[in-house]
């Protein structure tokens, strides 16, 4: 049982397999150290265990009273300075190599952290950003990071509200997402060595649904990444706006609790949903339909208002609800006809 | 010393012992009245951490909101460290220190009711938060931009700021009061070298609290003013820089976690020595290490930041690195004192051996965690809060129980029962490792840490499960631990003056010991007085036997 126990643990101790040609020499660095701590750890609890059996008392005679040895304590401080100098070095090594920058990366990306979502803004040789990619998604949608593999990528780090932190745990590291006012953005650059689909998540205590704010990394070849992009640059929609004279119905939340829990639609016709969220705790209004999900409106932290646009539905029942606290005091139903 | 003048067992004139304990000036009842606070704060913490992991035991939100879940290991952190793990030591301190000295009182002895009486004050000020709109929720590290007064709008942070600040200057004022005991209280023969090493690491520790605290108070006023008068100290969009605050937070921070393990490391070499009835191994070698390690954790505060990007990584990873030479020096004299000893294994002794074996392993995840390039796999995952867990419950608190153990027969008359001090012991260090050992691989694995809830598919579950388990084990263990001490107290085994055969002055009086402290004082001729009074006989023989005399020591 015990040898048991010791061998799983032994096997968590090593990280994630690593994904990126960084991630290769931090998962070297990394097990060098843990075998070197290894050995450390056996050999002293080795030595604690075994005095602790044969130097139990056995009698009242006083053991010698030795006060010191200069020789042995001066071999005991040369063994950790060794032992630190070799780790600083191999450390620094690698802190060097993983660090270095290429002049001309693959893909270049601003990621912005906000509480509680991703925006990956993917930028092209044009200045012109309205065509440019963006993703976007929070708790419930998170979004993905599509990468191309085998080349640099660059990810500039940016924050217009608290820290977070950039953290994808098959890629062995994690950079904090800043704000940093008028200077540059911090930045992260690896090359992916493998294709796949890798999860990460803010590393940085961000506020309440700093949990939630997860996304995913979608690794592929070039040309599957150059298909991707295609798709998702945007055409030129405007954003959805309420036309003139639509129905507006009006919602609030206190105390996680909506004001109501019956609303009216019309049917076939844009309407509008004014959403006030009274306290200091992020909500949303989102609709649904025998669970499928019809609008998830962006949550937001009060107190505020804002006015969510809901496309045509067909007569019917609706849930709405919110999607952070899907609880019966934040559950409704909405009548469409 | 003019109080010698006085009769130490002369009585004073009589009042009732509830105007007696709150105006008292005795260094032994305000060292009690330290303790006992401190062990009512590890009671409402622990209380938060078992909400914490109970919410953890499995994916999914069950029992908490995410707003009260942040509220609750904010809480918890903040109580556990400034209000349990540092004046616990503290109390130890003030009821031993004067007495390894030989001392009648410390050097300042309405400064030390001062500085006790301002730590319930500021604990339940920041616990206030909970009463007016909700405690604050950013983390007891308080990271600006979310403390400042845009994202924590609740009055609960404020109040955290005003609570720690008046717990700061309390141990301010402390430190001062330890360090002008120590260098100026000291009884005829006890020079500096011949200093118990528990004084010695107190001397460092109040060093470290002098000058670090003050740099914590300075931003935490600055953030105040930020929160509330419209500064910007922090504040990006203004010209301030959040990054400045964890710099500020750092350099207390990291001798804050010097300030906690210094004393435990000099309540196990009180222990050790004793339970091995052998003196410390290179005593000076341990000193030394002490002051070393003390000097170096004022240049290592930047190793919580390598993730930010505004650090010269290679300076703080080779600063940082260089600590675990003291440390190793300490284990290897720690060891060496073990080595061809005559040991029992009472419950002082067996925490104490516990704290020698958790903390080793805190110190190595500490130097893997020093290697910028792992730090950025590991930072702000459960293989930090595994790490610290390490430091502060493994060492620390296993030290603080050792000491309750060791130093109880001295306070009281009484020694806790060994049974169940047993039980206790075996308990806590098995529930400590299933706590907090599985969240190294959870770490390591990319758990990240604050964390209200976590995917089911993440395959992180049956680990949270084993460590929620843990810490209820650590509750249970806490059960004979209480019974035992009320137990004791009533009806306790009565065991005379010098129950565990110490070797250090406050062993030379009676237990407890009268007001000022002695009657009269052995000669001091060592780290060992009482040691030397008990064996004066042996060592006659020694000296008369043995034409070479062992280690080189006078």
């Amino acid at each position: 049982m015990l040898p048991l126990i010791a061998l799983t643990a032994a096997c968590g101790m090593v990280p994630p397999e690593p994904h990126t040609d960084q991630a290769k020499e931090i998962f070297w660095l990394y097990n060098v150290i843990l075998v070197m701590g290894g050995i450390v750890f056996v050999a002293v609890e080795g030595f604690i265990v075994y005095s602790i059996f044969r130097y139990r008392r056995r009698d009242d005679r006083l053991p010698t009273q030795v006060h010191g040895n200069s020789l042995v304590e001066l071999i005991w401080t040369a063994i950790p300075t060794v032992i630190v100098l070799i780790l600083f070095v191999l450390s620094t090594v690698t802190l060097n190599s993983i660090s270095a920058r290429s002049d001309h990366p693959g893909v270049t990306i601003d990621v912005e952290g906000k509480q509680w979502s991703w925006v990956f803004h993917y930028l092209d040789a044009d200045a012109d950003p309205t065509n440019d990619v963006m993703v976007s998604g929070g708790a419930l949608d998170p979004p993905v990071m599509a990468l191309p593999v085998g080349e640099p990528v660059l990810l500039r780090l940016r924050s217009n509200d608290v820290i977070h932190s950039f953290f994808v745990p098959a890629f062995l590291v994690k950079t904090d997402v800043v704000p940093t006012g008028d200077r540059p953005p911090n930045e992260l650059e690896f090359t992916v060595s493998e294709a796949g689909t890798y999860s990460g998540q803010c590393a940085e205590f961000c506020g309440d649904l700093h949990a939630r704010m997860t996304f995913s990394v979608q690794a592929m070849p070039r040309t599957d990444f150059d298909a991707w992009l295609a798709v998702m640059r945007p055409t030129q929609t405007p954003a959805p706006s309420l036309p003139e004279g639509s129905a507006v119905l009006k919602v609030s939340a206190d105390n996680s609790t909506f004001d109501t829990h019956e609303l009216t639609a019309p049917a076939e016709e844009a309407f509008g949903i004014e959403f006030t969220n009274d306290e200091a705790v992020a909500h949303n209004v989102a609709i649904y339909q025998r669970g499928e999900p019809i609008f998830n409106g962006a949550y937001f932290t009060g107190p505020g208002t804002t006015i969510y646009v809901i496309d045509a539905l067909p007569a019917g029942d609706y849930t709405f609800i919110c999607d952070v606290h899907p609880v019966p005091d934040m559950t409704g139903t909405l009548t469409v006809r | 010393m003019a109080t010698t003048t006085l009769s130490p067992t002369a009585k004073g004139y009589r009042r009732s012992w509830v105007i007696e304990w709150l105006t008292t000036v005795d260094h032994k009842k305000i060292g009690i009245l330290y303790i006992v606070n401190a062990f009512l704060f590890f009671f409402a913490a622990g209380i938060l951490a078992l909400v914490v992991r109970s919410e953890l035991a499995i994916p999914g939100l069950q029992f908490l909101d995410e707003r009260t879940y942040n509220q609750a290991f904010t809480m918890h952190g903040t109580i556990m460290i400034f209000l349990f793990v540092v004046p616990v030591l503290s109390g130890f301190a003030n009821y031993i220190v004067p007495l390894q000295l030989g001392a009648p009182d410390m050097a300042f002895p309405r400064i030390n009711a001062l500085s006790f009486w301002f730590l319930p004050a500021g604990g339940l000020l920041i616990f206030s938060g909970y009463l007016f709109g909700g405690a604050a929720a950013e983390g007891w590290t308080l990271y600006a931009p979310l403390s400042n007064g845009t994202y924590a709008t609740g009055v609960g942070t404020d109040l955290w700021l005003i609570g720690l600040l008046l717990v700061g200057t309390a141990s301010i004022l402390g430190a001062v009061n330890f360090i002008a005991t120590i260098f100026k209280m000291r009884a005829p023969g006890m020079t500096l070298f011949r200093m118990p090493i528990l004084v010695w690491t107190v001397l460092v520790t109040a060093t470290l609290i002098l000058l670090a605290t003050p740099v914590l108070a300075a931003g935490m006023i600055a953030l105040f003013i930020d929160r509330n008068y419209g500064g910007s100290f922090f504040d990006p969009n203004a010209g301030g820089n959040p990054v400045l605050w964890q710099h500020l937070f750092w350099f207390f921070g990291h001798p804050e976690v010097y300030i906690v393990i210094l004393p435990a490391m000099g309540v196990v070499s009180e222990i050790l020595p004793v339970f091995t009835r052998r003196p410390l191994f290179g005593y000076r070698a341990f000193v030394y290490a002490t002051i070393a390690i003390g000097l170096l954790s004022f240049s290592v505060w930047a190793h919580h930041m390598f993730t930010t990007g505004q650090v010269f990584l290679p300076f703080f990873s080779f600063m940082t690195a260089l600590i675990a030479i003291p440390t190793g020096v300490k284990m290897f004299n720690w060891l060496a004192t073990l080595w061809r000893g005559s040991i029992t294994f009472a419950t002082p002794m067996l925490f104490a051996l516990g704290f020698l074996s958790m903390f080793l392993i805190g110190g190595i995840s500490g130097v893997m965690l020093s290697a910028p390039p792992v730090d950025f796999h590991l930072q702000d995952t459960y293989f930090v809060v595994a790490h610290l867990h390490y430091v502060f419950f493994g060492g620390s608190v296993f030290g603080v129980f050792a000491a309750t153990y060791y130093w109880f027969p001295k306070m009281t008359g009484r020694r806790l029962n060994e049974r169940l001090g047993k039980v206790h012991f075996w308990l806590h260090f098995i529930g400590f490792n299933l706590a907090f050992f599985p969240q190294h691989i959870l770490g390591i694995q990319g758990m990240p840490r604050r964390v209200s809830d976590y995917s089911p598919d993440a395959g992180w579950t049956i680990l949270n499960l084993v460590s929620t388990a843990g810490a209820f084990m650590i509750a249970v263990s806490i059960l004979p631990f209480l019974v035992n001490l009320v137990a004791t107290f009533i009806n306790g085994e009565q065991v005379g003056d010098d129950p565990w055969e110490g070797n250090t002055l406050e062993w030379a009086t009676s237990s407890p010991p009268p007001p000022y402290n002695f009657d009269k004082l052995p000669p001091i001729r060592s780290e060992r007085p009482v040691f030397d009074l008990r064996h004066r006989h042996d060592a006659e023989h020694l000296a008369a036997d043995l034409t070479v005399p062992e280690g080189g020591h006078s």
